[in-house]
């Protein structure tokens, strides 16, 4: 039981939509309606005011496709940094950890809108990597340190004696952490992770500042265009919001299935 | 009765344990011999754990030196892991990897620090689970195991690796009364085996049965050794015979 615990209170280090649990059926409850309401209003919308609406619906999936790719992009990248962060703040090696720790100091005290301009023109003057690439990387290091202490966390959930007992058995602190510690502690992060994936992809849409054509700045090409501000950021709103629902009702299934096995 | 032919496998002096300004271990010195079976017992807080979980140094040390199987522990060109697979330990509270099925749990160290096949460590997994009864859980996971179920599997384990000596840390304090003699039974049979043991337990029927040499501890302190005869019926030390006037 404190195992699934330890899984709720790390779950609560993402910001993302509310997760819903079985248990809780207002919260199920809502979650429908926001999201058949969404899809609903969508629907009637497109078919009793096609100009804009439909226009505008038939204008902006390039930018879910965009959104996407930073998205996911972005939440593997940071995932590998996440690890690597996670791994340095509990490693006993001064200069791992302190390196560590600055990395998440440093960019939890700064706002992401900042780290992303930052980085996208730090590394512009760099290197010359396409937009895309920059904003995904821009994105995955300030979520990166997050990830870190989601990683942190998850590997400090697993019992202090899963490492004596594969010590005991000869291996090394990398052994066990591959072999025992880790995939244990996937199992644990993954709630929390899929948490900072619908942060990441409502975050994502601060990307359209810079060169890339993701779905909020579709909507704002689109708009500039027409005229249209209201209708086309209605259509942008409903668009996340029923993607962000249906990431978040997968996320509680598969939490919901996590604790089934444990 | 010690041989003292026989080749040291343990030999620990004078040991000081801190914890602050708490003295878990006071100077403590232990010597286990080749195929010795010793039982280490004593009020809890004695610092029975403690010393056992020095020998593989899952607890390091302040003071003192610990040889086992010949390796200085805190020489700094020892590889520990070397010593560490040379020396099963078993725990109070199993510590199966509740990830991995039972044969998994007895394969893995085979594979990743004997360097063995995968079909020679299936094998020694097999016989090892027939061996603690065990064989028709192969494919189960730990969590579907009684605690005495889980425990058994844990020795086997740390058989799997060939150990030259087994460290027991408690392993029936956790178990429902209804459990602890199906574990007892297969250390019994692993000491007729000739398997170096020191065991920390408060079964004192185990301690009697098997035994080659009772450690009695007290305030991170040897303060009796002997054989479980004299231990049992005639100790030295007021400590060991208000602890046995307590519990017998």
């Amino acid at each position: 039981m404190a195992h699934i615990d330890k899984t709720k209170s790390i779950a609560d280090v993402g910001d993302g939509a509310a997760i819903p649990i079985k248990s809780d059926r207002g919260l199920f409850t809502a979650w429908r309606i926001a999201f058949v309401g969404a899809i609903g209003t969508l629907a009637f919308l497109s078919f009793y005011k096609p100009d804009p609406y439909l226009n505008i619906i038939k204008f902006v999936p390039d930018g879910i496709v965009v959104t996407f790719k930073v998205t996911v992009g972005a939440i593997l990248l940071a995932s590998i940094i996440g690890l690597i962060t996670g791994l340095g703040r509990i490693s006993s090696n001064r200069l791992f950890n302190g390196a560590a720790s600055l990395y998440v100091e440093v960019i939890r005290g700064i706002p992401l809108l900042v780290q992303i301009f930052y980085i996208y023109y730090a590394l512009g003057r760099i290197v010359k990597i396409p937009d895309l690439l920059s904003a995904i990387i821009a994105m995955a290091v300030c979520y990166g340190a997050y990830m870190g202490e989601v990683f942190r966390a998850g590997i400090q959930s697993i019992p202090k004696g899963q490492m004596e007992a594969a010590m005991s058995l000869g291996m090394t602190r990398g052994q066990a952490m591959r072999h025992v510690i880790l995939p244990q502690a996937f199992k644990v992060v993954l709630p929390p992770v899929g948490n900072e994936f619908i942060a990441l992809l409502k975050d994502s849409s601060l990307v359209s500042i810079l060169a890339v054509a993701d779905l909020l700045r579709r909507g704002r090409e689109f708009a500039s265009e027409s005229f249209t501000y209201f209708e086309t950021y209605t259509v942008i709103a409903l668009i996340y919001l029923i993607i962000t629902l249906f990431f978040s009702k997968l996320i509680g299934i598969m939490e919901e299935r996590i604790n089934a096995e444990n | 009765m010690l041989k003292t032919e026989r080749r040291v496998m343990v030999q620990a002096r004078d040991i000081v344990k801190l914890y602050g300004r708490f003295k878990a271990l006071d100077q403590v010195s232990l010597t286990i011999h080749e195929g010795e079976k010793i039982v280490i017992i004593g009020p809890s807080g004695s610092g029975k754990s403690t010393l056992l979980r020095s020998i593989n140094r899952l607890e390091e040390i302040d003071a003192g030196t610990m040889i086992v199987n010949g390796m200085d522990l805190y020489n700094p060109k020892t590889d520990l892991t070397r010593v560490r697979e040379e020396v099963g330990m078993v725990f109070q509270s199993f510590n199966l990897f509740p990830h991995k099925s039972v044969l998994e749990n007895l394969t893995l160290a085979q594979i990743v620090v004997r360097k063995r096949s995968k079909d020679d460590a299936l094998e020694k997994a097999k016989k090892l689970l027939a061996k603690v009864g065990l064989s028709d859980k192969a494919n189960a996971y730990p969590g579907k195991l009684s605690g005495g179920q889980q425990q058994r599997v844990a020795i086997a384990r740390s058989l799997a690796m060939d150990p030259k000596i087994m460290l027991f840390d408690e392993p029936t304090s956790a178990l429902d009364p209804e459990m602890i003699g199906e574990v007892l039974d297969v250390m019994k049979d692993l000491a007729n085996e000739g398997m170096t043991m020191a065991v920390v337990t408060h079964e004192m029927g185990f301690a009697r049965e098997v035994a080659d040499r009772v450690v009695f501890m007290d305030n991170g302190a040897v303060v009796e050794e002997g054989t479980p005869e004299h231990f049992f019926t005639n100790p030295d030390h007021p400590r060991a015979k208000q602890f046995l006037s307590q519990i017998l």
